[in-house]
Formats: C-alpha cells, structure tokens, sequence
C-alpha cells in the first residue's frame, strides 16, 4: 500500500508540474493577447484614456481598447501567470477547455470530434506492432545468430533508421500508388472502410516499433530458452512451438511491457506526422494547424491531453509491471 | 591482449558523415546550382545528367537543394546534441555528485521534461516563437537535455564510488576540481559515443518538424523534411516519386550512418573492466 500511496503522490506532482510547465511556456513565450485580438494589442491603451495618444483619432481608438479590454477579462489575461494558471486548472477539472481563438466552437468538442480518430490509430499501431514483432522475435530467438537472425537484425536496424515521415512517404508511394493495395488517403465512411484505410498508417507508425520490439523480445527470449525448465520441458519432448508459446513468450514479454509506455509517447509524435500524410482528421492534424493559426487554448488543450495520457499510462505500466515482477516493490 | 578494430563499415558510415558535413560546410561555394533557382528545368523532369536528382515541381535542382538541405538537418542535429550534453551532461554530474535535494530536483525536473512525448514539447515551443535556426536548434536541444542528464547522473554515481575519487577527497581537493579533474574524464567518454546516436535522433526531430512546416521558417531555408513534404503530394509522388523518394534516401543514409557508427563507438569503448 505504501508504494502505490508513493507513486500516487509521485503521479500527482508529476501531473501538476507538467501542466503548470505547459501553461507557462505557452503563456510567457509568446503573448497570448496578440493571439486573440491581433494587431490591437499594440494599442497603447493608457496613452489613449490619458488622452495623451499621438495621432489616432480617439473614438475608434477607444472602442478598440475596450475589445482588448473584453479579450483580456475574457480569458483571464489580466491576471499573473501563476493565478491564470489555477483558473485554467479549475476550469479543466470540469472539463472547459476554453474557447478556441479561431471559431469560437469550444476546445472539448474540438476534442471529441478528433480524439478518436488518434486513439484508433494509436490502438491499430500498437496491434499491428506487436503482431509482426511476436512471430518475429519467436523466429529470431529460435534460429539465434543464423541467417535469419543477422538478416532480421540489420533489418531492425535499418527500419530504426528511417524517420517515420520517409516511412510513410515509402509506404503511401509503393502500397498506395504503385501497387494500389490501400488507399491513398483517410475514407470517412463506414467502420470497416475507416479501419482499411488505417491500416496503411497504422503499418507507417507500427513498423520501427515493432523493429524495437522485436530485438528486446529476442535478447530475454534467449535468456529464458536456457532456464531449467525450458531443458526440462524440451527433456519431456514436447513440440519446439509449444514451448515457445506456452513455457517460454510470457516470462520473456517484461522489456516489451517496460517499453510499451515510453512506445506510446513515440507513437503520438509519430501519429502528428503520419495523420498530415494520409489526411486522418485527429488531434496531431488539429495541433498543426492551431499552431500555424496561433490558436493558443486548442494547442495548449491538445498538449494537455496528451502530456496527461501519457503520464498516467506510465503509471499504470508502471504498477503493471512492478505486479507482474514483485522485486520492483521493494526496492 | 585482444586488438578491437572498428571495421570497413564503421570507416564507410564516417566517410560518408564526412562527405556531407563537407558538402554542409560549403555548398555555397561548391560549384552546385543555386537551390532556389526556379525553373532551372522543366517541371518535374526526371533524373539527368544535368540535375542528377531530377527537378520538382517549380523546376528546381533536387541534387543541388538536397545537398544545400544537408545545412539544415546537420546544424541544428550537431547544435542541438551539443546543447543537450553542455546542460544533460552538466545537471547529471553535478545531481549524481552531491545527491539530496539537488539530486532530487534535477531527477523531477527531467522526469517532467521526459513527460511530454517529445514532438509534442517541441510543437509547444516553436509554436510560440519566431522559428529561427538558434529557436529550433535549441527547442530539440532541450528535447536532449533529459535523456543525456540521466545518463551522465547514472555513470556519475557509478565513478563517485570508486577509490581514485575518494583518494581525491582524502588529499583535500575541492568539488570543482574532483568533478573537472576525476569525474568529468570518465564521464565523458561513455557520452561521447552516444553523441551521435543523439545526433541521429535530432536530425530526425528536425525533419519531423520541417516536415509539419514548424522548422526554420522562410522560403531560402531547405530542409530535407521541408523537401520530403514538398515532394509527397499525391500528384508529386505519382508523376515524379524521385522529388521525394532522393532526399529521403540520402537522409536515411546519413540516419544509418549515424546509428551505425555510434553504435561501433560505444561497443568500442565499452570495456569490461577487470576486477581486481
């Protein structure tokens, strides 16, 4: 109970420093009132209420401070950082998001609408890794340092070496518009035509994964194909596969387990950039384009949510693993 | 004693780093043609002998714009590991030499930063700055700075035990000097391999970012990201693949050679020391 009471504690400063460190990059590095009123923040709105304003006449001059004057009341920009802070945070933890700086439409629809389209692709990625890198890493360990394996490693080391943006370049050229296997592009129709164009993606963001899977699977596969029971059970003549499967994969999945959080925090990069090749409309889509539009509450929205999963899926794995292996409790 | 050599390969992977950090260094005297020349060709021409790549869209020189891209992708990857192991590398040993509280703190503060999924904190940072080459390089600098700390702090707690450190401390020398004169040699030799395995990494940050439009911002700024998604409309890749598919290769290659020779480092140097 005393470990899980710390790493809770540990979870909720983690939580609280991340955001507190996102909230105050986005609002100290650039000026988040050029952001909503444009080039009226400019205004020097002292000056003109002093009436000591240079050459702009007054009434229009003094109907644009009062929108600055809205805009910053609106979002609490007349506050400190650290104080705006905590009304954000307030806000979050009923779930308002705020109010996107471009069309109005609130941040938490922007995130329902484009939330699971990323889960998907992220959940699809992590199948499709895992599904090569199982049989994959089996094989290797099985036929260690023969042909296969050299072969396979040069090739994880070689899928480690592309960037995931040429990846998907590669893949959409050759699957897509060479051999017209899978389409070109994200098809919003029925579940099943959305799943078959993410495969393509999925594939994009699953493949160097699984190459990294697959090397940590092989070294503790190898390991465990030299315990006494292994012998043991090879001893009782039961088939190569069933020990494998059955005596061996389970107590060798601990490294695949131990990555599988730290996997996720790379496959959300890479869904930004693969989600702006094949056109899917989640959130890595919506972030880029808030970014080029300076629409600060859905870029600092879209982080948020992403900095949090990742920091409780950590966890979780985290516990997972300190459960499946009980001397990670005690030290 | 066993003699370790590096092999061909480890000298083909250096030669070719070589030949484009040359190529990076003077592609604006090298005798290429001007990258942003348009219409230099006809639009989307094949390879030839005159553009060896071939030419884009506006009729561009893709050799000549791969080969002035290589500035980009190399200044900000050598840059940004730099950086990474000046602040990673600093924090680290200082965290693992006096431990407490500072220890403590450094340990949170890189926990933070490894908190973020990467592209995502470098996404938050360009996004509210002017995307100049010193802001990118030292946004994915930051990136490095974490992952470079923990490492250095965890061979820095390794070497504060050992006896030459302790003999240090009997002879009365300060921490400035046990840390500059005992710790920070041994230290730095383990990191140094990792140089370029991090540097690999930044080269690909820096073309994930170019390649979402959030790099180095201006139109005479070519970054191979900034090619390769120039290149990857679906019209680009059906009727002339090759304006993508080269500078993808040569930064795939450049990518290889980087793992692939920091990796023969750190095997190199990864003695097992006999105990004695």
């Amino acid at each position: 109970m005393r470990f899980l009471a710390r790493r809770l504690l540990l979870l909720v400063a983690v939580l609280l420093a991340v955001t507190f460190c996102g909230f105050s990059a986005m609002n100290l590095l650039g000026d988040p009132l050029t952001n909503v009123v444009g080039v009226l923040a400019e205004l020097d709105c002292d000056a003109i209420a002093a009436g000591t304003a240079p050459d702009t006449t007054v009434d229009a001059a003094s109907s644009d401070c009062d929108t600055v004057a809205a805009a910053r009341a609106q979002y609490h920009l007349d506050r400190a950082v650290p104080m705006r802070y905590l009304l954000w945070l307030g806000d979050l933890a009923i779930g308002d998001f705020g109010t996107s700086f471009q069309n109005d439409q609130p941040v938490s629809a922007v995130l329902r609408e484009k939330l699971p389209e990323t889960l998907l692709l992220l959940v699809m990625a992590q199948i499709v890794s895992l599904g090569i890198a199982v049989p994959w890493g089996v094989i290797a360990a099985y036929k260690a340092n023969r042909a296969f394996d050299r072969g396979s490693t040069v090739a994880s080391f070689g899928l480690l070496s592309v960037p995931n943006f040429a990846l998907g370049v590669i893949l959409l050229y050759l699957l897509a518009l060479r051999w017209q296997i899978f389409p070109s592009a994200y098809e919003s129709g029925d579940f099943t035509s959305r799943l078959f164009s993410l495969i393509l993606p999925a594939l994009t963001l699953g493949l160097p994964l699984a190459a990294s899977y697959q090397r940590l699977l092989r070294t503790d596969l190898i390991t465990t194909l030299q315990e006494d029971y292994v012998h043991m059970a090879r001893a009782k003549g039961l088939p190569p596969m069933r020990i494998m499967f059955r005596h061996a994969l389970r107590p060798s999945m601990f490294s695949v387990v131990t990555v599988f959080g730290v996997s996720t925090g790379t496959l959300i990069g890479g869904s930004l950039i693969v989600e702006r090749i094949f056109g899917i409309p989640g959130i890595g889509r919506e972030i880029v384009t808030a970014v080029v539009r300076d629409d600060f509450p859905v870029v600092l929205a879209i982080v948020m949510v992403v900095a949090i999963a990742f920091v409780v899926l950590n966890f979780l794995v985290d516990l997972l693993y300190s459960w499946l292996d009980p001397r990670v409790r005690t030290s | 004693m066993l003699r370790r050599r590096l092999g061909i390969s480890f000298w083909l992977a250096i030669a070719w780093l070589a030949l484009m950090a040359f190529v990076a260094l003077f592609a604006p005297i090298l005798p290429l043609t001007d990258p942003t020349q348009v219409a230099f060709g006809g639009p989307r021409e094949s390879p030839s002998l005159d553009a060896w790549f071939g030419t884009d869209a506006l009729g561009r020189d893709v050799f000549s714009r791969t080969m002035h891209g290589a500035r980009i992708s190399l200044a900000v990857g050598g840059f940004a590991i730099a950086f990474g192991m000046l602040i990673g590398g600093g924090l680290g040993i200082l965290a693992g030499y006096f431990r407490g509280l500072l220890d403590q703190t450094v340990r949170f503060a890189f926990f933070v930063l490894l908190s973020f999924p990467a592209l995502v904190l470098a996404i938050l940072i360009t996004a509210t700055l002017e995307r100049s080459l010193l802001v990118v390089s030292l946004t994915i600098g930051i990136l490095a700075v974490a992952p470079v700390g923990l490492l250095s702090r965890a061979s820095t707690l390794v070497f504060a035990e050992r006896e030459f450190v302790a003999a240090a401390r009997v002879l009365g020398a300060r921490h400035g000097r046990i840390i500059m004169r005992e710790l920070l040699p041994n230290v730095v030799i383990p990191m140094g391999a990792l140089a370029l395995l991090g540097m690999a990494i930044a080269v690909v940050a820096e073309g994930s970012l170019a390649f979402l439009g959030l790099s180095v911002a201006g139109d005479d700024s070519i970054s191979w990201g900034k090619m390769i998604v120039d290149g990857s409309g679906l019209r680009d890749l059906q009727n002339a693949a090759h304006v993508a598919l080269f500078p993808v290769l040569v930064m795939f290659v450049t990518v290889l050679a980087l793992n692939f020779a920091g990796d023969r480092i750190r095997q190199h140097f990864d003695v097992k020391e006999l105990a004695f």
